[in-house]
């Protein structure tokens, strides 16, 4: 590993967990939601991807 | 030969770039050597160049003590705080984009500036080729702190105080403190779990730990960091900000009649064509409605504008026309970006990025009305400025009988006198000084003229 030429700071690298924590548990409500959405035809807006991309919002689980 | 170490580059021991011969080129020293080789081999550079994340480098030369590569020149290098609200979230997605990315492939960003990124051909673009390492089994991502510092952070300001909080980093080039941005969030921030995690938990945590170096490693799983990333990706695509600003009534408040409309534009064409150009800057171009009239022979269209709301509007156009052409910028000429960071020497002013990419013209169409009666500054200083702009200007002027010159005037009051000046003679005399006047044309029924000048 190539030694940082900043400081990551202790604390950032801790809270990493809580916040990925707190974000599995956003992505899965939301991901719910959007089934049930879907049980009664109801479509998010879609939109496009600035980078071309197609497959980027599949990806996010 | 000529060869010029760039002075932004400093801060990263792995290597650092250089100019030769108008040529783009960084040294790897050999304490990056292996993830050189590994990024090459595996072919993860050939896939960020391929799905265009990164700027595209080739080898150049190759011994023990150092490897030189050559990255694809980037003709005007523009900075976070030249960004409109939409530039600044698709900087910070591309970001997640990137990482998300470096740890399926078992890489990681080591940092994440937003000077790393920066906007071309019409998107925005990884620009720091040294910023990627291996990825370590459960270690959590390094940069976040940084991330949050440099892009979240910039954002939510925005979100809740305005477009000002983009020009962020301009006064702290290494982000915003953590500790600042948690004290100024209002307290309904606290409700929304992602800002009260990934910023006021965070500023919390890195006070506590202030004084303490000790290592974290293994606390977070990779599936975990991919989790933080989708949120934060999710969280930014959704973030927007409600500012009206003067760009959203120009349209209606708009001084022409559809005719000269249509002659400006042809005008504008014309007169492209007849410098046999290639680059353009439109200094206050607004949405780019006139700029786009050369789209079709110009490589490189930056306009500029001082409105954000006129710049996102034309990313958004750009974006969805695939204009690649056309940078949209914000930028304020009565004060456009200074040099800024150590020795005045890592972030260049915008004039001197302008010089250094040599553009061909430069159109100036219904803005010297407002850089004179609104900016007070004398005719002999806009022509100067201008003159720093490219050798061919197209500037309109609009004459002392146009209903908006009458306006401005006006709301000179008892200053109205000092003024006086504002006509087209003085107008001619000054700009003369720096430009021949190649041609003038009267935009018909209308109280405004268009000059084609050449630099002296």
């Amino acid at each position: 590993m190539i030694p940082l030429y900043f400081d990551p700071g202790t604390g950032a690298l801790i809270v990493q967990f809580l916040a990925a924590a707190v974000a599995g548990f956003l992505l899965f409500y939301r991901t719910l939601l959007h089934k049930i959405k879907s049980i009664f035809g109801i479509k998010g807006k879609e939109e496009d991807d600035f980078m071309d991309e197609t497959d980027s919002k599949e990806k996010q689980e | 030969m000529e060869s010029k170490r760039n002075t932004s580059s400093f801060r990263d021991p792995s290597g650092y770039v250089f100019i030769e011969d108008n040529k783009v080129k960084r040294i790897i020293n050999p304490i990056y050597f292996e993830q050189y080789k590994a990024l090459t081999d595996s072919g993860f550079y050939k896939t960020l160049f391929d799905k265009k994340y990164l700027i595209p480098h080739q080898e150049v030369s190759k011994t023990d003590s150092k490897i030189s590569i050559e990255a694809s020149k980037i003709l005007f290098v523009n900075y976070p705080y030249e960004w409109s609200f939409l530039q600044y979230k698709h900087a910070a997605l591309l970001t997640l984009k990137i990482q998300k990315l470096c740890l399926e492939n078992n890489f990681t960003l080591k940092d994440a500036s937003a000077f790393n990124i920066t906007f071309h051909e019409g998107k925005p673009i990884f620009i720091d080729t040294l910023s990627f390492d291996f990825y370590q089994e459960n270690n959590p991502w390094l940069a976040y702190k940084q991330f949050i510092m440099h892009f979240l952070g910039p954002l939510i300001l925005t979100k809740y105080f305005g477009q000002d909080h983009l020009k962020t980093l301009s006064q702290n080039l290494e982000g915003i403190s953590l500790q600042k941005l948690s004290q100024l969030l209002p307290f309904k921030s606290y409700f929304n779990p992602t800002i009260l995690t990934n910023i006021h938990l965070l500023a919390k945590y890195d006070k506590k730990y202030e004084s303490d170096k000790k290592t974290v490693n293994n606390n977070l799983s990779k599936a975990s960091q991919i989790k933080l990333l989708d949120g934060l990706y999710d969280f930014i695509s959704n973030l927007s900000v409600n500012e009206k600003t003067e760009w959203d009534h120009y349209y209606n408040q708009i001084n022409y009649d559809e005719a000269a409309y249509q002659f400006k534009k042809e005008v504008v064409k014309d007169w492209f064509l007849s410098i046999k150009g290639e680059s353009l800057i439109d200094i206050g171009g607004n949405d780019g409605t006139f700029s786009r009239e050369v789209k079709d022979v110009a490589k490189l269209i930056i306009v500029a504008d001082v409105d954000p709301n006129a710049v996102e509007q034309n990313y958004k156009q750009a974006l969805k026309n695939k204009e690649k052409m056309i940078l949209p910028i914000v930028a304020d000429v009565l004060n456009p970006s200074a040099n800024y960071g150590f020795n005045n020497e890592e972030r260049f002013s915008f004039i001197d990025r302008v010089k250094d990419s040599n553009l061909d013209g430069c159109l100036a169409l219904a803005v010297i009305h407002h850089i004179t009666l609104s900016g007070n500054i004398p005719f002999s200083l806009s022509a100067q400025f201008f003159s720093k702009m490219a050798p061919n200007l197209l500037i309109e002027f609009p004459t002392r009988g146009d209903s908006w010159v009458q306006f401005l005037l006006d709301s000179k009051r008892e200053f109205k006198n000092h003024f006086d000046f504002y006509n087209e003679e003085n107008f001619e005399k000054e700009y003369s000084v720096y430009f021949e006047i190649i041609n003038k044309q009267k935009i018909a029924s209308f109280e405004r003229i268009l000059y084609s000048l050449k630099r002296r």
